[in-house]
Order: C-alpha cells, then sequence, then structure tokens
C-alpha cells in the first residue's frame, strides 16, 4: 500500500507548519522523514497518522483517499518516541490490545501475541507490566505492539532518540528486519541523519514545513541539491564563493577559493555571482607542505593552508586548516598515522573534483 | 486549495452540554443572587440602601475581612514552619505531623466549634476546672474563640499547599546557587522563597475565603460580633419572612470580598510567576539533641490540640447530660440509642444524599476535566473557568442562589431532596475536577494516540486506556467528596426542608439548643461515616488520598 500526499497543508494557531507538501512513498519501501526539530517532520507524520487534520490537500493510502478518515479508522501502526506502552496493561495485554479491538478470539489472539513477541525476542516477558522493562524492551514491545495488527502502514516518530547509543544500533537493526520481513510501507521520522541513512530505502530532507530534497541515502549524501541538504546530512565543508561566469547543469566549474582555482562539479545550472562550495572532509585529502612551496604545490585544485586544530577519534582524526584569505575547511584523515600532522603545520589539501560539488548558495 | 474546517466532535458536543449545566446550576443562581440585590422587596427600600443605613452591615463586613486576614496569618504561622521543618527535617514524632492532613477532612467544623466549647465555653470542662483554681477564662464567645477555632481548623490547609510545594521544589536549584557562591541559608532563602511562595499564597487566599465564607463558627461562636456570613443566614431564615433584596445584597458583598482578594493574588502571583519544573527533591535532614525534641514537642502540640475535637466527641457522646448540663464522669449508652431509634432520619439522608452527590458529581468531574486537560476547544477554557467558581462561593452564596432560581418556574426544586444534592455537588465541584485533571496531566497523550492507532475508536479509547489510569485517582477524589460532603452545612441548611435534615444540621441544631451530648452522639455517628470510606480506602485499596496534591 503506497502513501501518496498531494499539496497538502497543516496549520497551528494560524501557522503554516506544512505548507503545499507533496509527496509518493512507495508500496513497502522504507521512507525516513529527516530533518532538525521544528521542521514539520512530526507534524507531517501525525498528519498520516490522522491526529492532526489537514486544512488543505488529499492523503491517500493505495488508492484509499484518508484525509478525512479518523485515524482509528487508518489501518495504521504507530511505534512513538516515549512508547506510549499502557502502564496498567502488562505486555502481552499491551500487544494484545489492537487485536482484541478488531474482535479477534482469544486463541488468535494469543497465537499473534505469542508469535509477535517472539519475533522480538520478548515472548518469556509478556507477564510484566511495562514499568518492569528497560527502554530497549519497551521500544520492542512498542514495535511488536504496532506490527501485530498487520497495519497497512507502519508510522515511527524518532523510535530510537530514548535509548542509549549501542542500544539503538541494536534496534535499529530489529526494526530494518522486521520491516523487511513484514514489508509494511514505512514512515520513519528522525533527526538523527545516520539512522536515515542507515535505514531507510529513501529519505525526504525537510526544512521548515518543505521537503527540501527526496532521494535514496547515497542520493541525499553524495548529491545534495542544496546546501542544506549537504549540511544537514553528513558534515560537509560549505564555503561561500563567486562565480566569475554562468555554469550549466552536469558541468565543471572553476571556482576561486583561498586564492587558488578548485574544479567542482555543478548539479544545477548556476548563474555568475554568489554560490556555495561543497566538500566533505573526507573527499579532501591532506599533506604536509615541502618548503620553500615547490611549483607543483600552485597546481590547481590544490589549496595550501596550516592545521589550526586536531581532534582525535579514533578509527579517524579530524583537522581544520586554514587558509590564506581566512576561510578554513574540516578534513578527515583516514589510515595509518592519521593524527600525525601537528596543529601549525603547513600542509596542502586536494580537493576531489568529482565529489566537490558547486551549489545555489 | 481548499480550506477544511474541522469537523464538530463529540467532545464538543460534550463540552457544549456540561457548560449548559453549569449555566444552568451555577451561573443562573449566580446571576439572580446578583439581580436581587438590586430589586426592591415589597415596596420596602433596596439592599444596597439598607446596607448603607445600618451601621451593622458595615461593621460585618469589616469584621469578616478582619478575621480572613488574622486567622491567615495565624494559619500561615502555624503551617508554613511546620511544612518547611516536615519537609526538610526528620525528628521524633514526625509521623504524627504526617496525619494533620486527615484531621481536616475528620472533624467538620461545626463539630470544631462544638468541641472548643466543650471544653473551654462558659460551662465547659477546661473553664470550670480553671475556675476552681481562681482562673477565669476570657469569654470564648466573639473574637477569642472565632479566631483560636478558625485558625487550628485552617492552619492544615496552609500546611498541606506548603509541603507539596517544598516537597515539589528541585533541590538542584539550591546546589546551583551554592556553586555560584551564596552560602546553604542564602541560597534557600534566594532561590527556595520565590519558587515556593505563589503556592503558599494560594492556599492562604483559600484560607480566607473559607474563613470569610465560614458559616458554622462563625454563628456558633460569633457572640456578640456581626460577621457577613451570620447576618447573610439571618436574612435567609429570619422568622418574620426571609428578606430576599437583603439576602442577595449580603450575599453578593461576600461575592465581590472574595472576588477582590482573589484578583489581588492572582497579580500578586502573575507578578513573580516562573517557571517550576519538578526536580530532585530534597532529602530531609536527620535533627538530634534539644532541638529535635523542641520541634517534637512543638508538632506534638499542634497536633494534639487538632485532635482535641475527636477526643472530645468520643467522650462527650458517651457522657451523661441533664439537658444541656453535662455530667463528666457519668457514662451512657443512650445519646447514641437515641440517634438510632428515635431520630435515623438525618443519618439515612445523610448518607442517601451523599452518596447521589458522590456519584454524580466524580462522573460530572471526570469528563470536564477529560475535556479541559484533553480535548481543548474553543469552549473548554470557558468550562475549566466555570468548574473553579464554586471555590470563590460561600456555601450560603450558593444556598441563596439554588433557592432563588429554583423555588418556582419550570424547574421547582425547593423542597425536594434534589436541591441539597445539587448543592452538594455545586459546592464540591471545584475538589473532584482538580483531583481528577492532576492525574489526566500525567497521562501522557501519546497513550490514547497509540490506542487509536490501533484501531480504537475516540470515545471507546477513554474508556477502556484513560479511565483504568484514572481509576486511583478517581477513588481519592471520590473519598474526599464524599468526607466533604456529609460534613457540609452552610448550603445544605439554607436548602433543606422539613424531614430532610441532615447530620451536620441536626448537630448544629442541637448545639444552638445547648444539648451537647446529643450532639456529640451525632457527631460521632458523623466522623464514622467520616472516616469509614478513609479507612477502606487506604487500608483495604491502598489509595493515596492526597496523591495529587503532592
Amino acid at each position: 500500500m503506497g502513501i501518496r500526499i498531494d499539496s497538502l497543508a497543516v496549520a497551528y494557531d494560524g501557522h503554516r507548519v506544512i505548507d503545499g507538501l507533496s509527496l509518493d512513498i512507495e508500496r513497502g519501501s522504507f521512507f525516513t522523514l529527516l530533518g532538525p526539530s521544528g521542521c514539520g517532520k512530526t507534524t507531517l507524520l501525525r498528519t498520516l497518522a490522522g491526529f492532526v487534520r489537514a486544512e488543505a490537500g488529499r492523503v491517500h493510502f493505495g488508492s484509499r483517499d484518508v484525509t478525512a478518515v479518523p485515524a482509528h479508522q487508518r489501518d495504521i501502526g504507530m511505534v512513538f518516541q516515549d512508547y506510549a506502552l499502557f502502564p496498567d496493561k502488562t505486555v502481552f495485554d499491551n500487544v494484545a490490545y489492537g487485536l482484541r479491538a478488531r474482535g479477534q478470539d482469544q486463541t488468535t489472539v494469543a497465537r499473534k501475541v505469542g508469535a509477535a513477541l517472539e519475533r522480538v525476542g520478548l515472548d518469556a516477558l509478556g507477564h510484566r507490566h511495562p514499568a518492569a522493562l528497560s527502554g530497549g524492551q519497551r521500544q520492542r514491545v512498542a514495535l511488536a505492539r504496532a506490527l501485530v495488527i498487520e497495519p497497512q502502514v507502519l508510522l515511527m516518530d524518532e523510535p530510537l532518540s530514548n535509548l542509549d547509543a549501542k542500544l539503538r544500533i541494536q534496534v535499529r537493526q530489529t526494526i530494518a528486519e522486521l520491516q523487511a520481513q513484514a514489508g509494511i510501507t514505512t514512515v520513519f521520522v528522525t533527526h538523527d541523519q545516520d539512522e536515515a541513512l542507515a535505514l531507510s530505502h529513501r529519505i525526504g530532507v525537510m526544512n521548515q514545513g518543505r521537503l527540501e530534497q527526496v532521494g535514496t541515502p547515497s542520493q541525499v549524501y553524495r548529491e545534495p541539491g542544496t546546501s542544506y541538504v549537504a549540511d544537514f546530512v553528513g558534515a560537509a565543508n560549505l564555503l561561500p564563493v563567486t562565480l566569475a561566469q554562468p555554469v550549466a547543469a552536469g558541468t565543471r566549474a572553476e571556482v576561486p577559493v583561498g586564492g587558488r582555482v578548485v574544479s567542482a562539479r555543478a548539479p544545477g545550472a548556476l548563474p555568475a555571482g554568489a554560490a556555495t562550495l561543497v566538500a566533505r572532509p573526507e573527499d579532501i585529502a591532506l599533506a604536509p607542505a615541502v618548503p620553500p612551496e615547490s611549483a607543483g604545490d600552485a597546481l590547481p585544485g590544490i589549496l595550501p593552508g596550516h592545521i589550526v586544530r586536531r581532534q582525535y577519534l579514533g578509527e579517524k582524526t579530524s583537522y581544520r586548516v586554514s587558509l590564506p584569505g581566512g576561510a578554513s575547511l574540516d578534513v578527515d584523515c583516514h589510515g595509518a598515522g592519521h593524527d600525525a600532522h601537528a596543529p601549525g603545520a603547513h600542509v596542502v589539501l586536494m580537493l576531489d573534483p568529482a565529489r566537490t560539488l558547486v551549489l545555489p548558495r | 486549495m481548499t480550506l477544511r474546517r474541522a469537523p464538530l466532535t463529540v467532545w464538543f458536543w460534550l463540552t457544549l452540554a456540561a457548560l449548559a449545566v453549569l449555566v444552568l446550576f451555577l451561573l443562573l443562581p449566580l446571576f439572580n443572587v446578583l439581580v436581587g440585590s438590586f430589586g426592591r422587596g415589597a415596596g420596602g427600600p433596596s439592599g444596597w440602601a439598607q446596607v448603607a443605613s445600618e451601621r451593622k452591615y458595615l461593621e460585618a463586613v469589616l469584621n469578616s475581612i478582619t478575621l480572613g486576614l488574622v486567622v491567615t496569618l495565624g494559619s500561615a504561622l502555624i503551617g508554613v514552619p511546620m511544612a518547611y521543618v516536615a519537609a526538610r527535617h526528620d525528628f521524633p514524632g514526625k509521623g504524627l505531623v504526617a496525619i494533620l492532613p486527615l484531621v481536616t477532612l475528620v472533624v467538620p467544623e461545626v463539630i470544631a466549634a462544638q468541641t472548643w466549647l466543650m471544653m473551654v465555653g462558659n460551662n465547659g470542662l477546661v473553664s470550670r476546672a480553671l475556675a476552681d483554681w481562681g482562673l477565669e477564662l476570657p469569654s470564648f464567645y466573639g473574637w477569642f474563640g472565632l479566631v483560636t477555632v478558625m485558625t487550628f481548623t485552617y492552619y492544615t490547609y496552609l500546611y498541606i499547599g506548603t509541603l507539596a510545594a517544598i516537597r515539589g521544589f528541585d533541590v538542584q536549584l539550591e546546589e546551583a546557587a551554592q556553586s555560584l557562591g551564596t552560602s546553604p541559608v542564602l541560597s534557600r532563602w534566594k532561590v527556595m522563597v520565590p519558587v515556593v511562595l505563589p503556592s503558599v499564597l494560594a492556599s492562604a487566599l483559600l484560607v480566607f475565603t473559607l474563613v470569610v465564607g465560614n458559616f458554622a463558627v462563625a454563628t456558633i461562636l460569633g457572640g456578640k460580633v456581626p460577621l457577613l456570613s451570620v447576618l447573610t443566614y439571618q436574612a435567609t431564615v429570619s422568622e418574620v419572612g426571609s428578606d430576599p433584596t437583603l439576602q442577595s445584597t449580603l450575599a453578593t458583598l461576600s461575592v465581590g470580598i472574595v472576588m477582590v482578594v482573589l484578583f489581588l493574588q492572582r497579580w500578586v502571583v502573575s507578578r513573580g510567576r516562573r517557571e517550576v519544573t519538578q526536580g530532585r527533591g530534597a532529602r530531609a535532614t536527620r535533627l538530634a539533641g534539644r532541638r529535635a525534641w523542641l520541634l517534637g514537642l512543638g508538632a506534638a502540640g499542634v497536633v494534639s490540640v487538632s485532635l482535641l475535637p475527636v477526643v472530645t466527641i468520643v467522650v462527650g457522646a458517651f457522657t451523661q447530660a441533664r439537658g444541656p448540663v453535662m455530667r463528666w464522669g457519668q457514662w451512657t449508652t443512650a445519646n447514641l440509642e437515641r440517634v438510632f431509634t428515635r431520630a435515623p432520619d438525618p443519618l439515612f439522608n445523610t448518607l442517601t444524599y451523599a452518596a447521589v452527590a458522590t456519584l454524580v458529581g466524580i462522573g460530572f468531574s471526570v469528563l470536564v476535566s477529560y475535556l479541559v486537560v484533553k480535548k481543548r476547544n474553543r469552549l473548554t477554557p470557558a468550562l475549566d473557568y466555570l468548574t473553579a467558581l464554586p471555590l470563590a462561593l460561600s456555601g450560603t452564596v450558593i444556598g441563596i442562589g439554588l433557592v432563588m432560581t429554583f423555588n418556582t418556574g419550570w424547574l421547582p426544586l425547593t423542597g425536594t431532596a434534589s436541591i441539597i444534592v445539587l448543592a452538594y455537588v455545586v459546592r464540591r465541584l471545584p475538589f473532584g475536577t482538580r483531583n481528577a485533571s492532576s492525574t489526566l496531566y500525567n497521562i501522557p497523550d501519546s497513550i490514547e494516540e497509540a490506542s487509536i492507532s490501533l484501531g480504537v475508536p475516540p470515545v471507546a479509547t477513554f474508556f477502556r486506556v484513560v479511565l483504568p489510569l484514572m481509576v486511583p485517582a478517581v477513588v481519592a477524589a471520590a473519598v474526599l467528596t464524599w468526607t466533604t460532603t456529609v460534613a457540609e452545612l452552610s448550603a445544605s441548611i439554607i436548602v433543606y426542608s422539613g424531614g430532610r435534615s441532615t447530620l451536620p444540621i441536626e448537630i448544629f441544631r442541637l448545639i444552638d439548643s445547648g444539648l451537647m451530648a446529643q450532639a456529640s452522639a451525632h457527631g460521632l455517628l458523623l466522623v464514622a461515616v467520616i472516616l469509614l470510606p478513609i479507612a477502606v480506602a487506604t487500608r483495604v485499596f491502598r489509595v493515596d488520598l492526597f496523591a495529587s496534591r503532592n
């Protein structure tokens, strides 16, 4: 059951939170709404659930127009950020709740709940109350409760944000497996880009009530359409630059940076004037400068600079390199001896011309 | 894009229905009282002209305000330090202090007044003993008695309110202040006082309203001091035929006083409004040595004075009496037998009316608080405001309003049991609603949404998910409503009619006739009726009656 959203508008107290948003989510796919807090992603999810009323626009689940359908009739499964387990009911009764609401008989309920709890590895804890569970266990009960009713659409509102880092990765795995098994169209809301990249078939990056870009994880990471997306998904150096002449879409531009010129790809057409150069820290190579500056250092695409900060992160070292003219770039070094460069050292940077982008300011 | 309007849900219609009920049974009576004060009864002078021309009314207004201020101050002087000490320190006998909230519940005002009279009244046990030693107590009728009894009746409100505020205070704030360089004592003063003060003020206001509206103690102990509540009652039931414009005027005056104070309090609180976050409460520090014993003794003293009425009522109920003369030391069961055999009606009436009022009131409270907390719409703020309104109205005013409104017309209720139940429900509405609301605030919205997302319609979700979670709070609210309803006097004494007397009314009449032994017997029964559900709720069902206040 795919989801189609047409020109959706949602307002709170007369203030438009979502404005004319359209989106198609493929049947059986895992779709993530990614964005900072306040961007409207949770509102969009709650509109899909039916808890928030659309002011304008339509929502379809498959061919069914659910815009005016109340939440309890939409046939959704929802996983909440704070789990929202019924505190007075046991794990079993929590999971059985939706099945009983659908009037299923005792034996079916027992069988399905048993199977659902087994799938999330909690079959031994059915008699417990939520208060006697750990955070990760609660999250899995919430998952089981949402999945056991075999909903057409699974909605998840930052379901991992209350878990600690290790557990988050574990439960993330469970979610991915369960979703793949069940093949339920899933909409997942998060502000965590790692989660989004790891779980999703497609990601919608949201900004101020609009979808900034929709694409596969590698598309939004490798081919960000805007500097906002580049900045929000993964780490990126964003340098304000000035283009001497217009650039056609898909061509290469020569961009002046720090007194030199670097080559960057323009995914879209750009007018002359202000633009943004986007380079991810891992796409920049760093090498010690050989004094005095050799002729080779002055080649195009090579930037001289000196290290102003070094941050040792275990598998890599992150350097901040100051360029002549005041700009600075963050650079990640991997491999043996990645922390070898000392603060103050003069270095040269090489920007990967295939991966460096120039985008509209 | 087409704009859609939100459809009117079942919740909206329920809000409308609840509002209609409140307008009919609360706003309309209040409106009639206000309008009545401008009318002219039987060609005589208008109520305001009468009040302006006679000195005793002005005096009564001033007396009521003075009494309110003095008792509030006295209650604060006892209640606030006790609360601080109880929240922050452990000392011998602290357990005694913990039963204080119960004492206010168990001892109705009318019994407090009665038992103080039995001890230190003109013919009281203590007064006579002191007289044998050549000591003479000042007359207990008038200011001395009023201030003493009311202070010892009402200080628990300040104690409870302050205790809850101090316990809810995040001790990390104090630690932060200390880390910034202020001494522990100064930190506490600078950080805790501003956060706790609004709660203290709110409790103080409650005490002030209760004093100004107090009928039982004021009438029994007022003596020659004219008080607004007493004059209002007298204007209503005066034997020469009640004076509707005068009673309305006096009732309006007392509403006015409370409104002004309420307004002042809001103004003060809003000026010092602070975001109060629930945090880690402080651990009590154990005191030892002389200070500990002094504290323990002081607390024990206050508590035993508070408990005095219970002891007196038990002794009085089994003491022989000949008319008004108590024969202390000579025991009998005749007083109690008399209550059951000769006059069982008041007991029966009390149980029936209070049971119905509790059921109706709690049902309505749960509905209203659910609408106000969880299903906000354009009308719910009005609903919220109206359900709190009876807090500002004395029982006398509510009684007068109901009688004026439902005496005749399309809904004549005067003379029926319904009007007594109605008076009970209206008076206790704020308590039930407040209890239910505070639980609802603690139930996250996502719980409901989870149920709806699993396919259960909203109304069914309320019954299957929300209501079960509210049960402990609802039971607590029901018990509290019951205990305060069976003891209700000031509204019911105005609306009741022959054959529909209740235990408090009966006690009041017996005290008026000086028949203290019989009054004690009725009182003992009343205390039992109050205590029984409390005992069952707390012991058998382990309900924490005051959970929502902490």
